[in-house]
């Protein structure tokens, strides 16, 4: 099976770590200093953090289980940006502070919208390389 | 932090995201002159913490803005090595470009600094 931390893979990991790194300090610092003035807010970005976390290490490992840990992740984060980024479109009070995924990732350049397409279509790209190498 | 530090620190950052851009279009793997680069910019980070550390009691930075600042300083002292590592392991063009996004991200963590800190 190809690797997905070879070649661009790197690059997206190296991505993805930097999310990581700064998802998980964010919602660290909100959680311990202010958790009571926007709890959902902090949650969910405490979950943004985790998401990315486990998208870094399911893509910088190799095997089968990593790759399902990087397909779970990635899927998550699509499906996450993409909720609450419509429902912050359509209701910018709902929350009283904004998560990563807030505007699909505006206040980070639009970068976590791109990266689940990217983590998926590097996924897929490193699959099809294994199915080829098999025909 | 209200010298020349942070603003030469950020366009050290850019220039070095840069000159990588360049090794990828050329195909150059990092040496010793890219590591060279990448040591100066971690000097000046290191030098900018320690700015920071020694104006921060004078500094009305409120609640969490000390922790975040620090936060940000210590992140960006990891930045470098940490891709350096990461990059290193590999020989491709995409080994080397970890180096711009980690030298957009040092660029970007001075600027947050800049923000944080009081005007």
């Amino acid at each position: 099976m190809s690797s997905t931390r070879t070649g661009a893979g790197r690059v997206l990991v190296a991505v993805y770590g930097v999310f990581a790194l700064a998802a998980t300090a964010r919602s660290l610092v909100q959680l311990l200093t202010k958790a009571e003035e926007a709890p959902v807010a902090y949650a969910l970005s405490a979950v943004a953090a985790l998401v990315y976390v486990a998208a870094t290490v399911g893509l910088a490992e190799v095997g089968p289980q990593p790759r399902r840990l990087a397909w779970a992740a990635v899927g998550f984060e699509l499906v996450g940006v993409l909720t609450v980024g419509t429902l912050t479109v359509l209701d910018p009070e709902l929350f009283p502070d904004a998560t990563v995924w807030s505007a699909y990732g505006a206040g980070y350049g639009w970068l976590p919208l791109v990266l689940p397409f990217a983590g998926i279509a590097w996924l897929l790209r490193t699959a099809a390389g294994a199915s080829s190498s098999v025909a | 932090m209200d010298g020349p530090l942070p603003l030469a620190l950020i366009a050290a950052s850019l220039a070095f995201t840069v000159v990588v851009l360049i090794y990828v279009a050329l195909a150059r793997t990092p040496d010793w002159g890219l590591l060279g680069f990448a040591g100066v910019i971690e000097a000046g980070t290191l030098a900018l913490l320690v700015v920071a550390a020694a104006q921060v009691g004078d500094a009305d930075l409120g609640g969490a803005g000390a922790i975040t600042l620090f936060g940000y300083l210590l992140a960006g002292l990891a930045l470098l090595p940490i891709g350096f590592v990461w990059s290193l392991a590999e020989r491709s063009r995409g080994a080397t470009a970890v180096l711009a996004v980690v030298g957009l991200t040092q660029a970007f963590v001075i600027v947050r600094t800049l923000q944080i800190w009081p005007s």
